[in-house]
């Protein structure tokens, strides 16, 4: 099975997404953890394909033939999710005391051309300090899902989730309860997997 | 910038994939891990993604000390080899060696030649007799190999999972880690058989919290479920093993109900566990397997040896171990304590457990240009208690810390202090180095390159990502400085010792190892972790042992009978079992872990669990201080009231906090065949602490 993508035949594997990254074609990806599937989240992978815009983490390779990353359609829809995804935060740490990959957001954002966004910042601004070992700061949160999907379907220990709904979705271990008061069993896996500061070492970050 | 620097995480035997991020100032700034690690599958758990700045701290040995008069002294590298090389030499003879599983296959190979070539004994042991060391025995015996027989992706193909006295929850995290997602996407079955109700029950088909120290009662009613039902493995049992109606006729007149009764669990409770082990529902089109993990539960008890038969004879009975999604499982403890033992850091074996025979000595002596002892040497245990009637008088003790794993520490401490010459050779002046005449300062794992071989006999990379801390040395390096310095002395070529580097020892141990002579470090650099056997340079590794045949031939079946629960039981004056443990944020004694800061903020005083009962009748709720006594010795801790424990049974983890430490209660009696301690069972009695008087002088550990 094979597909034409931006014009060079790729033999399809798994998702669009997984057929691009394993053929070294560049593509924003903010919500898929390399250990992981992908969550389908954060829509930054957006491409064109067969006509139709696609999430490319969603979507099976089997099921289409011509794939566009770089059409004009495809590029403003990206960077517009991610002004969008620029405005849910309302916190300017800077990304070197965040996680191994606290610099992803900026960094994509930078790649696809996207400067400061239009859009006006909000953001919840719950902090839980209560973890020997990190810290989390929804200021900065994307709810791109990783750091759900690293404690639940990494590590299988289901300590925090995501509650509410809309602008009011937060990452949590329960509401009302702390990191420390909950499962966590502090393997950090989280912290590894978010793409901004929201979730931070302790130790002063590890960039 | 950061450097980065793939490793082998120094905690537990499930030896996760680490990458070691390194700042400018040469100290690890976080430790990422390493999703194609095929061991790990890019998990870690707290110790190894935030447990590592022990390496860095302010404590760690920089210079080697010698104790004047009375006192330890700053000395030069010098100064302390050529102290130890002439003093050693006077001790040939009654002279023995503890190796460290935490350190390199390379060091632990150095180790026990220098042990052997240069002190001319067999005295040399690791922490493997501490902890599956009847498992090994049992093992060697039943099927001719002392190892894991699976992989853990086999927990995951399995259709059910027997864990039996261990709490990979909290000494083996990913590899719970695993289980649940078996339990959880699969829907693969587990029974849990343990004294305590531990995390992973909540998870759990089936639940048996039997008695401590009845497990041979308890695989015994097993088995005579299995056979009564008729679901044992015929075919197997007739083509691969051997000794099966003797094993029978010893189980002739037992039933399941006498079983259950002296294990106190119910008998249909018993019966169903037994049969959902020998015959798992199917999951999908795969044939249903059963994986049998057991941990310290099973071992540490004066009939730890006969614990273990009893399971391995349930393997055999029921054909659970040769194919995927099967095998039997002893959870090794240490980064690298299987490949302690394999490298040869036993009294009773050459490195690849190649007993003394004249057929296994020729190539060692050949290629060492020497003579062997062809003897067995005293093991761990036999050594410390031999202190006293001079048959041990010189030790070399490396990155060990007896003086908090030994049991009755009060009794060990005053053997150790009565030695005539200790060397210790580790990262920090611990409770034994303090006692030592000289203290030689180690590399941690982060500062040496090598190799670790885990639980499932993997052999996987460990490389130096930052700098050695002050002028301390790798263990292989120290020991082969000294080895060169004695060599002459002993009609030894000192060029022996003269190893350019770590690959080269691993070179040698490969060309005498047999299961591992297709192994060397440009092969793991190149194609990762592999698992031994590996007997040629083109050979893929086992990822299963036994699919065909035992090392042995067959599979052996060994009967075995319950005697007495443990050597001390309870009674009016000490009317509770002590059980001991671990905790998920300290390892082991806690010699590195409370070097943690974060660390000792998740887990910074000594956990008491006591039965709900229990605290009623001793007044106790949960927080309270509280002091536990046995024969031996007493600690303080605090009080957790749960029923998660079982009535008149007390739990405490091993690790030191405070002056606490549960081995100044454990007792100093051992398993006749591995020389195990009894960790898991002694009497003690529970008091709330009192309110301090003014006229005392505080709770400073009295001797006993």
């Amino acid at each position: 099975m094979t597909l034409l993508v931006n014009g060079t035949k790729l033999a399809a594997a798994g998702t669009i997404l997984d057929t691009l990254l394993a053929a070294g074609i560049d593509l924003p990806h903010l919500c898929k953890d390399d250990n992981l599937a992908a969550i389908g989240a954060c829509r930054t992978c957006l491409v064109e394909a067969d006509g139709r815009i696609v999430a490319a983490c969603a979507t099976p390779a089997a099921n289409v033939k011509i794939v566009e990353t770089e059409s004009a359609r495809a590029r403003k829809l990206r960077a517009g999710v991610l002004q969008l995804t620029l405005a849910m935060q309302t916190d300017a740490t800077p990304t070197t005391s965040g996680g191994p990959l606290a610099g992803s957001l900026a960094e994509t954002a930078a790649r696809a051309g996207v400067g400061d966004t239009p859009f006006e910042q909000v953001s919840g601004q719950a902090e839980d300090a209560s973890n020997p070992f990190f810290s989390f700061h929804e200021a900065a949160c994307i709810l791109c899902g990783r750091c759900v999907a690293a404690c639940q379907s990494l590590q299988h220990i289901s300590a925090i989730g995501l509650a509410g709904r809309g602008s009011r979705t937060v990452v949590t271990p329960g509401a009302g309860d702390s990191f420390r008061g909950s499962v966590c069993t502090s393997c950090g896996s989280c912290v590894a997997a978010c793409p901004t500061t929201a979730l931070r070492p302790k130790s002063g970050g590890a960039a | 910038m950061n450097r980065r620097t793939e490793s082998t995480c120094p905690y537990c035997g499930v030896g996760c994939g680490i990458i070691l991020n390194v700042d400018e100032s040469d100290s690890i700034r976080w430790v990422d891990d390493q999703p194609g690690n095929l061991s790990s599958d890019g998990m870690l758990c707290v110790k190894g993604r935030f447990g590592t700045t022990f390496v860095n701290h302010a404590d760690r040995l920089t210079t080697p000390l010698i104790r004047r008069a009375g006192e330890l002294h700053q000395a030069t590298w010098d100064e302390a080899l050529e102290l130890i090389a002439e003093r050693f030499l006077a001790f040939r003879g009654s002279f023995g060696s503890f190796a460290s599983a935490k350190a390199t296959n390379e060091d632990a190979f150095v180790q026990q030649k220098f042990v052997r070539l240069v002190m001319g004994t067999n005295n040399i042991d690791h922490c493997t007799r501490l902890c599956h060391s009847p498992s090994v025995e049992a093992m060697l015996q039943q099927f001719g190999s002392g190892a894991t027989s699976n992989s853990y992706s086999d927990y995951e193909a399995a259709a059910c999972i027997v864990l039996v006295g261990c709490d990979p929850g909290s000494n083996h995290p990913v590899i719970a880690s695993r289980m649940r997602r078996a339990i959880d996407g699969r829907g693969t079955k587990l029974i849990v058989v343990n004294p305590r109700r531990i995390d992973m029950c909540d998870r759990a088909t089936i639940f048996l919290q039997p008695r401590p120290g009845t497990d041979v009662a308890l695989f015994t009613g097993m088995a005579r479920a299995i056979l009564d039902a008729r679901l044992e493995n015929r075919a197997f049992v007739q083509s691969r093993t051997e000794g099966f109606a003797e094993w029978l006729a010893a189980l002739d007149r037992v039933t399941v109900q006498e079983c259950a009764e002296i294990c106190g669990v119910a008998a249909g409770e018993l019966s169903a566990a037994a049969l959902l082990y020998a015959r798992p529902p199917a999951l999908d089109a795969t044939e249903p397997g059963s994986c049998m993990v057991w941990g310290m539960g099973v071992t540490q008890h004066t009939n730890g040896t006969a614990n273990a038969h009893s399971l391995l004879n349930l393997a055999l009975l029921t054909g659970q171990l040769g194919r995927p999604g099967s095998g039997v499982s002893p959870l090794r403890g240490q980064n690298n304590v299987q490949g302690c033992g394999d490298a040869g850091c036993v009294p009773d074996s050459l490195p690849g457990y190649q007993k003394y025979s004249n057929q296994a000595l020729a190539p060692f002596e050949e290629l060492w240009g020497g003579n062997l002892p062809s003897t067995e040497g005293m093991k761990a245990t036999d050594m410390i208690e031999s202190i006293a009637q001079g048959d041990i008088r010189a030790m070399y003790i490396v990155g060990e810390n007896p003086l908090l794993s030994e049991p009755n520490l009060h009794h060990a401490t005053e053997l150790i202090r009565s030695l005539d010459f200790l060397v210790v050779q580790d990262l920090f002046l611990h409770e034994t180095a303090q006692l030592a005449d000289v203290v030689l300062p180690a590399c941690s794992f982060a500062e040496k390159d090598g190799t670790f071989t885990n639980s499932e006999r993997r052999v996987q990379r460990v490389r130096r990502a930052i700098s050695p801390v002050g002028e301390s040395r790798p263990d292989w390096e120290i020991v082969s400085d000294l080895a060169r310095r004695m060599a002459p002395a002993v009609g030894v070529d000192a060029r022996q010792f003269s190893y350019a580097g770590s690959s080269e020892v691993f070179r040698e141990m490969a060309r005498l190892t047999p299961f591992l002579r297709g192994l060397s470090h440009e092969r793991l650099d190149r194609e990762g972790g592999i698992q031994w056997p590996c007997p040629t340079p083109d050979h893929l590794g086992t990822p299963f042992l036994y699919g065909e045949s035992f090392p042995r031939g067959l599979g052996k079946f060994v009967p075995v009978r319950q005697s007495a629960a443990a050597e001390e039981l309870p009674d009016t004056e000490y009317p509770l079992v002590m059980n001991t443990g671990r905790l998920l944020y300290h390892w082991h004694g806690g010699t590195i872990t409370r070097r943690v800061a974060g660390l000792m903020e998740s887990a910074g005083a000594l956990p008491i669990a006591t039965h709900p009962d229990d605290a009623a009748s001793a007044g106790i709720v949960d927080g309270d201080t509280v002091v536990l006594f046995s024969r031996r010795g007493r600690v303080s801790g605090v009080a957790v009231v749960t029923d998660s424990v079982r009535p008149g049974s007390v739990f405490v983890p091993f690790v030191k906090l405070g002056e606490s430490a549960a081995n100044f209660l454990t007792n100093n009696v051992y398993d006749g065949v591995s020389r195990i301690p009894e960790y898991k069972v002694c009497a003690v009695r529970v008091e709330k602490r009192r309110e301090r008087r003014r006229d005392d002088h505080g709770d400073a550990p009295r001797g006993h």
